[in-house]
């Protein structure tokens, strides 16, 4: 009887526990999620542009920074005319949904965007893998897909019909970085160390071959799993190999890992230049002092001058907001501020809604062929696109923090400021 | 290519075998809190690896709201993993357990089942109120040059106080009444009671002392490396843990110092070797070999 | 047993065969959730044949799934084969590494079998990314067209042979010594059964299916990718389809991954739950786990003993 009593009340604790963890998480979610909002009705026709992000999972920070920009572009055109199409101005709507990181939820998500919510245009979710699960399916029901945040050159290669890309291919990451060097220091002596995954081995075996084509001698190269726990035996290896410069990286945890161990084994490169984590303000904020002068290599920044006059300056079009009219929209739908993830996403939509005013119409292939000739400059810097739909007049630049703040250093085009040298660990 | 580094320079293969050594104390504490309660109550916890990310979020928050460091916040962590610890018996494993005098195939599947289910709530819920963002803190405290190699102190910190709190355990274990009841109910159950005590008041002390060291651990962890602390990490540390324990034999404290050193050598030394790929790889498998030859692990 | 009209079965094939018209007939946004629905259902039958069946708990089950999605991916992006050869590559080394491991990791207990599975699926993530045959960074994309019919009948064809499959199996003489090494091993053993035999045919069995299941998953999603071809969720999500549904049994994985699935796919596009989904699952199944560990159909069972042979 006694027996029977604890265990009824083991039973009731163990289900209130769990009552409680449930709507605890719920709770958190709802408030997480219950900041978005709704565009106000209006008198214009609409076009609606269908995707889905990784709002949750592995990409959940860029899925995050992706869609705010979008949402910033898209309501920066509607406030500012629309798109305009045979004298008629539309608004774009946003037609979206949380992919969670992953690919098996690409194919159902993207079907009933495209048959169920008739989506007119479409977005690729954010990396290479998703953007190869949702391509064919562009291709079958005769859409555009513009694709923001899939870097890897593999996409360029498979012969899709109707997608195209905003930004520059995982092949040309540190291309900035190695160009500096050659000019400027072409004695150091590289290590290349970066992650194993499909956009960073890409990053960094193109730029291995790279700087060896420029005649810079590479004396390390080597890639590790993004489950790596110690890189002090790669780091020791590199600077025991004689080099003076590291070059790689891979995410914000590993990219962090590196420059922490790069303290404990007692190795100050004189260059150094890493993947994605660079540029997000974190990296600062928790490396302090030691973050000062590392360099990686980025899509864009908010401080990167593109403008109506450097537009004119190279000959071309600029088309939609400035760089500061993009970052003042942009704060409505991010306080933490935009990243390159947040400039590539929006520059889809400002691209999208000046090919659809170039074609002056609504229809895919109309719309496609202007996208193929299209030569503009916007906030996010040059479009044009070869005949695979590969962005080609884009430049990386080159950013590095200088006492704690963010500076855009190469290209010279780009720029404002210079670039410091050498790394001093401090 | 690699090798060639390394043979052209002793000091290398120095470093990594310190390293090594370093990584080495790091896991095996990160272990010893999960083999505490498998070699006691002979319940594995999936969410082991749950509990050291909130252990490693214990020490961030201290630090962001008291300015506390990583390696005084390990001992709010234990305080806090104890009492949790006491939570986890009493929801997960005593109905399961109470009574019984060994653990069933059953009951076993039970509580790796049940404790997956507690892993997905809590890294989901970790997700949901942390977001996906890494964190870090701001601690650095230095190396020591040792001739050509150069030592980590917070790498150092770690092994000292890893190999500290592994030998109280060893000594709890041996030399107190408690200890000796613990022992006794790790090898059955119904000795505890020979002995004067209540199994499920063992049992559970057993489980809050895991759950202490689990989250002391994910403390450490941070004083080994201070950035890198997000909701998913424990998906990395709970199967190395798991590997550590099942290497060192569940229940014999040294284990998890045999297993943890074991797997930080292989680990930094292939990777300097091979590739890290192969110095995984190879640490992960080594375990199989372990269960035909040793199936109560590699220690005595 | 025998001579009983086998209603489970036949009811379990009419529902099949209710999913078959409904994908043909219906439109592609509800042949492509059939198509995942039903992966995770074979998902869920393969896992059944060991974890449901034995008791041992694969938790890196997922490493068959991804033999089967490289094999397909590789056949198809570097041989340029049609998808159904990498199915069937992926079904035979799913089946082959199965015996290959189980004839190693199923001599150990319980959970040292569980601790195994799990380092054989870090050791090959770590694998697949160490030679380039499987793409930079273990990423194989290739681009076929986009045919969910196809798919469809594919993965369907699988499950309706797991369905056929763990039925006999239960029912059978394998099904009888099963039971029997799942109550007391020794017990079975000294009964003159054999139990590493039947305990590595249904794990061969299952690596089977799972390679198959993961091969249609790399056809469904155009490619397969290191860090979520070994992801462990996918183990764990199997292994909650069939707790929840009722392991062993040949309705439980399907009810199961029908549970789950669907949930999680209504909570995806259900925009302020996002996120939230493994928080129900998650409860689910440690609510599950600790109070009726045979899951729905064992709570049938109980409650309506006249349902019993159509449900088991």
């Amino acid at each position: 009887m006694r027996e029977n009593r604890v265990g009824l009340t083991t039973k009731a604790t163990a289900i209130i526990v769990l009552v409680i963890l449930v709507i605890v998480g719920v709770g958190a979610a709802y408030y997480v999620t219950s900041q978005q909002g709704t565009s106000p009705p209006s008198q214009r026709g609409t076009i609606k542009v269908g995707f889905s992000i990784s709002e949750t999972g592995t990409f959940n920070v860029e899925g995050g920074k992706s869609l705010a920009g979008i949402r910033a572009a898209a309501q920066w055109i509607n406030d500012n005319g629309g798109v305009v199409v045979n004298g008629k101005a539309y608004n774009i709507t946003l037609d979206y949904y949380d992919d969670a990181s992953t690919a098996g939820n690409i194919v159902p998500l993207y079907t009933k965007i495209i048959t169920q919510d008739n989506a007119q245009f479409l977005l690729a979710p954010y990396s290479s893998g998703l953007t190869a699960a949702a391509a064919p399916l562009a291709d079958q029901y005769h859409l555009i897909m513009f694709s923001h945040g899939g870097a890897s050159d593999s996409i360029w290669a498979k012969g899709y019909q109707n997608v195209f890309g905003i930004l520059s291919p995982a092949s040309t990451y540190l291309k900035t970085a190695i160009d500096y060097l050659k000019a400027n220091h072409p004695n150091d002596k590289l290590a290349f160390l970066y992650a194993n995954d499909a956009f960073s081995i890409v990053v960094g075996a193109a730029a291995a071959d790279y700087a060896k084509a420029q005649g810079l001698t590479v004396v390390y190269n080597s890639s590790y799993p993004a489950t790596v726990t110690d890189l002090s035996p790669q780091l020791t290896a590199a600077k025991a190999a004689g080099a003076t410069d590291l070059l790689g990286g891979g995410h914000f945890n590993d990219g962090l890992l590196v420059m922490q161990q790069l303290k404990s084994v007692g190795w100050t490169p004189s260059f150094i230049s890493l993947l994605v984590a660079v540029t997000e303000p974190a990296f600062q904020q928790q490396l302090g002092a030691s973050a000062n002068l590392v360099t990686g290599p980025s899509q864009w920044e908010t401080t990167v001058n593109y403008s109506p006059s450097a537009a004119s300056t190279a000959g071309v079009t600029y088309f939609g907001p400035t760089e500061q009219q993009f970052a003042t929209e942009y704060a409505k739908f991010d306080s933490t501020g935009a990243t390159y993830h947040s400039g590539e996403a929006g520059a889809a939509i400002i691209v999208l809604a000046d090919a659809i005013e170039t074609a002056n119409s609504l229809n895919t292939t109309l719309v496609r062929d202007a996208l193929h000739s299209l030569h503009i400059m916007t906030f996010f810097g040059q479009y044009q696109v070869d005949s695979t739909g590969k962005q080609i007049a884009h430049a990386m630049v080159l950013d590095q923090w200088q006492s704690g703040s963010l500076v855009v250093v190469a290209p010279s085009t780009a720029t404002t400021g210079t670039v410091e040298y050498p790394y001093t660990g401090s | 290519m690699v090798a060639s580094y390394f043979l052209s320079d002793p000091s290398v293969l120095l470093s990594d075998l310190v390293f090594g050594l370093l990584l080495g104390c790091v896991l095996a504490v990160v272990a010893h809190g999960l083999n505490m309660i498998w070699g006691v109550v002979k319940v594995v916890n999936i969410a082991h690896g749950e509990f050291i990310m909130l252990g490693a979020y214990g020490a961030y928050f201290l630090n962001l709201y008291w300015g506390i460091g990583p390696l005084a916040s390990a001992v709010f962590d234990a305080a806090i993993g104890f009492l949790v610890g006491y939570a986890f018996y009493y929801v997960f494993l005593h109905r399961e357990l109470r009574g019984k005098e060994t653990v069933s195939l059953q009951s076993e599947m039970v509580t790796l089942v049940a404790t997956f289910g507690l892993s997905l709530v809590i890294s989901t819920l970790a997700l949901i109120i942390f977001s996906g963002n890494v964190v870090g803190i701001d601690y650095d405290p230095g190396t020591l040059l040792l001739g050509p190699v150069s030592v980590p102190l917070g790498g150092l910190y770690v092994a000292v106080v890893s190999i500290l709190i592994i030998s109280g355990t060893y000594l709890f274990l041996e030399r107190t009444f408690i200890g000796a009841a613990i022992r006794a109910y790790s090898q059955d159950v119904t000795a505890t009671e020979l002995i004067g005590a209540n199994p499920a008041k063992v049992a559970s002390l057993a489980t809050a002392l895991g759950f202490a060291i689990t989250m002391a651990g994910g403390a450490l962890l941070t004083v080994f490396i201070s950035v890198g602390i997000n909701p998913l990490m424990g998906t990395l540390y709970a199967p190395i843990s798991f590997v550590i324990v099942v290497m060192g034999g569940p229940g014999k404290m040294w284990g998890s110092l045999a297993g943890g050193l074991t797997l930080g050598i292989v680990f930094d030394v292939l990777q300097a070797v091979a590739t890290p790929q192969i110095a995984f790889a190879t640490g992960f498998l080594l375990l199989i070999p372990v269960l035909i030859l040793r199936p109560e692990g590699i220690l005595k | 047993m025998k001579g009983r009209t086998p209603f489970t079965l036949y009811g379990l094939l009419a529902v099949m065969a209710a999913l078959a018209a409904v994908a043909s007939f219906s439109g592609v946004a509800t042949t492509v959730l059939l198509v995942n629905l039903l992966v995770f259902a074979a998902l869920a039958y393969s896992i059944n044949f060991i974890t449901g069946m034995t008791g041992y708990v694969s938790f890196g089950h997922v490493v068959f799934m991804a033999i089967g999605s490289y094999s397909l991916a590789v056949l198809v992006s570097t041989y340029s084969t049609s998808p159904f050869e990498g199915i069937a590559l992926g079904a035979l080394l799913g089946g082959l590494f199965a015996l290959g491991i189980g004839a190693v990791t199923l001599r150990f207990r319980g959970v040292y079998f569980a601790i195994a599975s799990l380092v054989l699926a870090l050791a090959g993530y770590n694998l697949v990314l160490q030679f380039p045959q499987f793409g930079p960074g273990g990423e194989l994309i290739f681009y076929i067209p986009f045919q969910p019919l196809t798919v469809f009948f594919a993965i369907w064809g699988i499950v309706v042979a797991e369905i056929v499959l763990t039925f006999f199996v239960n029912r059978g003489k394998v099904g009888l010594g099963i039971r029997a090494i799942k109550d007391e091993e020794d017990a079975a053993a000294a009964a003159g059964v054999n139990p590493m035999k039947l305990k590595l045919y249904v794990y061969m069995l299952s690596g089977l299916f799972a390679g198959a299941a993961g091969a249609v998953f790399a056809w469904s999603t155009f490619g397969v990718n290191a860090s979520s071809a070994f992801d462990l969720t996918f183990s764990l999500q199997m292994l909650a389809m069939i707790l929840i549904g009722g392991m062993g049994t040949s309705t439980g994985p399907l009810l199961g991954a029908s549970i789950v699935y669907l949930l999680y796919y209504e909570l995806l596009t259900y925009p302020r739950l996002q996120g939230g989904q493994f928080l129900v699952v998650g409860a689910a199944v440690i609510v599950i786990a600790l109070f009726v560990p045979d899951g729905i159909v064992g709570i049938i069972r109980r409650k309506y003993p006249s349902l019993k042979p159509v449900i088991e």
